[in-house]
């Protein structure tokens, strides 16, 4: 399992680093020259003297040809050093760590908030195949899945505004166990959960026409425990599957939702990134994200097995 | 035994009904792809006809007529600047479908060449496309495109008023072009890698199917094998794939600008009206929920248009 | 092979149609059936893929796929009539008092799910057993099917068993709870020839042993030959004929029948002998001829077999060999 986890990581780091490339090629020859981008802002006349700038370029290493710049940039990356924020000067790492813990946790509850939801209503709507409870569960899902969390998140908070005048505008973080985190837990598990009601209805009704499911009720199984122990099990199985699809939607739709509803996570820091051209943030973002997605890959890799015994005894064999 | 003339009036057949009939028999019955595909035609009408269609110009300003509530000098009111967002929406349309169809197109091409090469050349295409693929697939493409299109834009600004200035060459001038330039390329960038997946996977499993064994035993030839059973087979699934890719263009489009880097300003977009509109939401409602609604309805109709073809062209899955 | 307490009905269906809601509107698939299953009886029901015999047989268990509905008919089962039944009698009747083996034992029985487990469920929720207990049993049961080191088996998913393990695993299942009917449909299709011999011979030994009635659902007239006490003969939803085993082999009537028997090669054959068919194809559901199903392939058939449908008469003196044909009957009474 170890060596397979370590595999994993190797042939991730090429293409990570790929885009990592891209990216600083981007900010290279894109945004223009970084000094220049911090001092624009600078107070006073530092901004005129020609002379401080190329020595600032000189002792950083800017002046360096881009390939130099780069391997230079990783390498200070595999140390641990991810730099300074153009805009505000501090660490990376500190701005980083302080957002992170936001998005994670929002992550996390919106993964487990699909799972429990999404589901349940999946299979429901197929036990139901074309029936009025089929074509609502469906419908709204279709319907959650079109609407952008940026239109989404300021319509419900009027809604909840005219329904419940009486309470505070849920703006801001105050940590998972706070009231505030319901709106945009909510609207940003609404795509997530479309994509896995949809996912796990069309897997119940492919299960639905095996005949495995025909055994079971020929041997007397109760309905409720032919889906719980019949068709759930090898359901599960392609939905998990969409796991890394679903850390994708998150991390998009957690841009949006975190701008909307005031959030200090990833999100929010990524837009003022881009705001800034503060390119040591942007890198650093998109570095977490894509490991955020490897991960959520490596542990469909992992689960896969155990929820499938054939795939476990093909791996076997190979 | 002796054989038995079949009795002619039983054996008399029905004229057979194609595969596209039938497909095109099942979605009609399904009502939510019907609203979908109405909307849709609706949508495409707008946007073609659109500039015949408007009460007004999308830019021209009427400062003593601003914010005004939807009334029927102006169905959805007016903007900031006195503008009718009626016709800018209907402006945004055309900017919308502009985008999502030539998007789409792009990414189409792309995947289904790279898709193709894998699938059919095999080793060591097959590696290289895929190992591409799942990279693009596994970065949050978002961002990466978002950046790409917030460091690009100015460089090429610059660089349009070089040439501008080197050969006064009056096309320079149109900065437009770059918005238009950036949000395609960018877009179709992300938007491959699914067809390239899809159609690679389409080409392994149709050429090993039994039926086209068997219609090389029967001696076809390749065109007709081409013709007649791998592209009805594979062009299902892409067709649903498309339609749902259409809406989620659309979607992709306004996000971008929603954050600033999309179609800028004043060219009408979806997606700059909705950014415009959540700033003074809570006293103008009319100036968000008017593009809002309409950019819901068109990801809703898209999306219920691909699942209702997804229904029709895949007849296994609906038993 | 004679019948033992035929004359006691545990099965008896009246009328049985079923119809498929197609495309083209509903179309007969099963044309009102009549037939019948004597305790401790075997009965094979014969006739060609798409004939309706194992819609007839899922029809009974209320295990008909969506579009597939019973319209007409009765189906009585211990005197009750199983389509009347609440889903919870329905249920105490589906692998406790009927058996059900069906015809591909690996999408037949649940991939993700270890072989103990699938076998132990009608045990825990029929008999309401402990799960110690029904592991036990279902020890036993492996073991009553021949399976080899059972306790080992219990835990394997059925993908690493062989096509015949499985299918002895689905004939424990059916047989877990004791049934008074198993129902086999084409049990052995999926298997190779030697291992058909295998399974055949091992129901033939359990329900001796057991004394349950047998249905045994096949298109291979050759195979039921030695299992058989009745057999019952399905030509495009009807019963065409009904006849004890010997009788049938012996004395085959309907056109169809001998048709069929025709078609058995044997050793006794003339090497350069063409091995006899029968032309044409059945009808499709839907587009079912006025009168007699099979008139249009028949080297019999007459005017009046175009316009009418033919009844199952009797054709023996006791009356337990029946066949629906106007030429038979017609020969019958000139004779």
């Amino acid at each position: 399992m170890l060596r397979y986890v370590a595999t994993r990581f190797a042939i991730w780091i090429p293409s990570v680093l790929l885009v990592m490339l891209a990216v600083y090629a981007l900010a290279f020859y894109g945004a223009g020259d970084p000094i220049k981008l911090i001092f624009l802002r600078a107070p006073g006349d530092v901004a005129y003297n020609p002379q401080r700038i190329e020595a600032i370029r000189e002792s950083a290493g800017l002046n360096r040809p881009f390939i130099e710049q780069f391997a230079w940039y990783v390498w200070n990356l595999v140390q641990g050093k991810f730099g300074n924020s153009l805009s505000s000067g501090r660490s990376v790492w500190a701005l980083v760590s302080a957002a992170a813990p936001v998005s994670f946790q929002l992550a996390l509850c919106s993964v487990i908030l699909t799972a429990v939801v999404a589901i349940p209503l999946g299979m429901l709507a197929a036990l139901n195949q074309n029936t009025r409870i089929d074509y609502t569960i469906l419908g709204s899902a279709l319907f959650l899945w079109a609407i952008p969390a940026y239109v989404a998140g300021p319509l419900l908070m009027v809604a909840l505004i005219v329904l419940l005048p009486g309470v505070k505008v849920p703006y801001g973080w105050g940590g998972i166990f706070d009231v505030r985190i319901l709106l945009p837990l909510v609207v940003l598990s609404f795509q997530p959960i479309a994509l896995i009601v949809r996912q796990t209805r069309a897997a119940v009704i492919e299960v639905l026409s095996e005949d495995f499911v025909r055994t079971a009720r020929a041997k007397g199984v109760p309905e409720i425990m032919v889906a719980l122990r019949h068709i759930l099990r090898p359901v599960l199985t392609p939905v998990i599957t969409q796991l890394g699809l679903i850390m994708i939607t998150i991390v998009n739709g957690a841009i949006f939702v975190e701008l909307v509803f005031g959030l200090p996570g990833l999100g929010r820091l990524t837009v003022q990134a881009l705001i800034n051209s503060d390119y040591p943030v942007i890198l650093a973002i998109t570095l977490i994200g894509s490991f955020l997605v490897m991960i959520s890959n490596l542990l469909v890799d992992i689960l896969y097995p155990l929820l499938d015994p054939r795939a476990n005894d093909a791996k076997r064999s190979r | 035994m002796t054989l038995v003339q079949p009795n002619p009036a039983i054996i008399e057949e029905e004229p057979p009904v194609s595969l596209w009939r039938d497909a095109w028999h099942r979605l009609r019955r399904n009502k939510l792809a019907i609203f979908g595909l109405g909307v849709v035609v609706l949508l495409a009408f707008v946007a073609i006809s659109g500039p015949y269609l408007t009460p007004y110009d999308f830019l021209s300003q009427d400062l003593a007529a601003r914010n005004q509530a939807p009334s029927l000098a102006h169905l959805f009111g007016t903007d900031d600047l006195g503008r009718d967002v009626f016709s800018r929406v209907v402006y945004g349309t055309r900017t919308a479908f502009l985008v999502a169809v030539v998007v789409t197109a792009i990414a189409l091409v792309i995947g289904t060449t790279l898709g193709a090469i894998a699938g059919f050349f095999g080793e060591p295409y097959d590696r290289i496309i895929m190992w591409l693929t799942d990279m693009a697939m596994s970065v949050p493409n978002l961002l990466l495109v978002v950046v790409i299109n917030a460091s690009l834009k100015n460089p090429i600004a610059r660089w349009m008023e070089a040439q501008y200035m080197a050969t006064l060459n009056p096309f320079y001038r149109e900065t437009i072009w770059i918005d238009f330039f950036l949000v395609f390329g960018s877009m179709a960038l992300i938007s491959w890698p699914p067809y390239a997946r899809l159609v690679r996977a389409q080409v392994l499993s149709i050429r090993t199917r039994p039926y086209i064994t068997a219609a090389m035993a029967l001696g076809l030839s390749n065109r007709i094998i081409m013709m007649r059973y791998v592209v009805p087979n594979a062009l299902g699934p892409l067709i649903v794939s498309v339609s749902a890719g259409l809406g989620t263009a659309m979607v992709l489009e306004s996000a971008f600008s929603f954050l600033g880097v999309g179609v800028n300003p004043p060219t009408p977009s979806w997606g700059n009206m909705i950014s415009d509109g959540l700033r003074v939401w809570q006293h103008y409602p009319h100036l968000l929920a008017a593009p809002a609604f309409v950019l819901g309805l068109a990801s809703v109709a898209f999306s219920f248009l691909g699942d209702g073809l997804n229904d029709a062209l895949n007849p296994r899955g609906t038993k | 092979m004679t019948a033992r307490n035929a004359q006691e009905r545990l099965l008896d269906v009246k009328g049985l149609t079923v119809e498929i809601d197609g495309r083209r509107g509903p179309a007969v698939i099963v044309d009102g059936i009549d037939l019948h299953v004597g305790k401790g009886e075997t009965l094979g029901v014969v006739g060609e893929s798409g004939c309706g015999k194992s819609l007839t047989m899922l029809s009974l268990m209320r295990l008909l796929p969506n579009k597939i509905k019973v319209t007409k008919g009765t189906a009585e089962f211990d005197g009750r009539d199983l389509h009347k039944m609440s889903t919870r009698e329905l249920r105490k009747v589906r692998g406790g008092d009927i058996g059900f083996v069906f015809q591909d034992p690996m999408t037949s029985l649940n991939p993700v799910m270890r072989i103990g487990d699938q076998l132990c469920e009608p045990l825990i929720y029929h008999r309401k057993m402990a799960k110690a207990d029904a592991r036990k049993r279902a020890v036993e049961l492996l073991r009553l099917v021949g399976i080899p080191g059972p306790e080992e088996r219990l835990e394997a998913y059925p993908h690493e068993l062989s096509g015949g393990m499985r299918q002895r695993v689905m004939i424990a299942i059916g047989l877990a709870c004791d049934p008074k009917l198993l129902i086999a449909d084409e049990p052995t299709t999926a298997l190779d020839v030697t291992i058909q011999a295998q399974i055949v011979d091992l129901v033939k030994d359990l329900r001796n042993k057991l004394g349950m009635s047998v249905v045994w659902i096949t298109h291979d007239l050759a195979l039921i030959a030695g299992l058989a006490d009745r057999v019952v003969v399905l030509y495009a939803g009807t019963v065409v004929e009904d006849a004890p085993v010997d009788d049938l082999y012996a004395n085959p009537s309907h056109p169809y029948t001998r048709g069929l028997l025709a078609s058995i090669p044997t050793l006794s054959d003339a090497p350069t002998a063409r091995l006899s068919s029968i032309g044409g194809t059945p009808p499709e559901p839907g587009r079912r001829p006025a009168g007699c199903p099979f008139a249009p392939r028949c080297p019999l058939a007459m005017d009046i077999c175009r316009r009418e449908v033919p009844k199952l008469e009797p054709i023996s003196s006791g009356g337990s060999h029946r066949a629906a044909c106007f030429a038979v009957n017609k020969a019958l009474k000139a004779a």
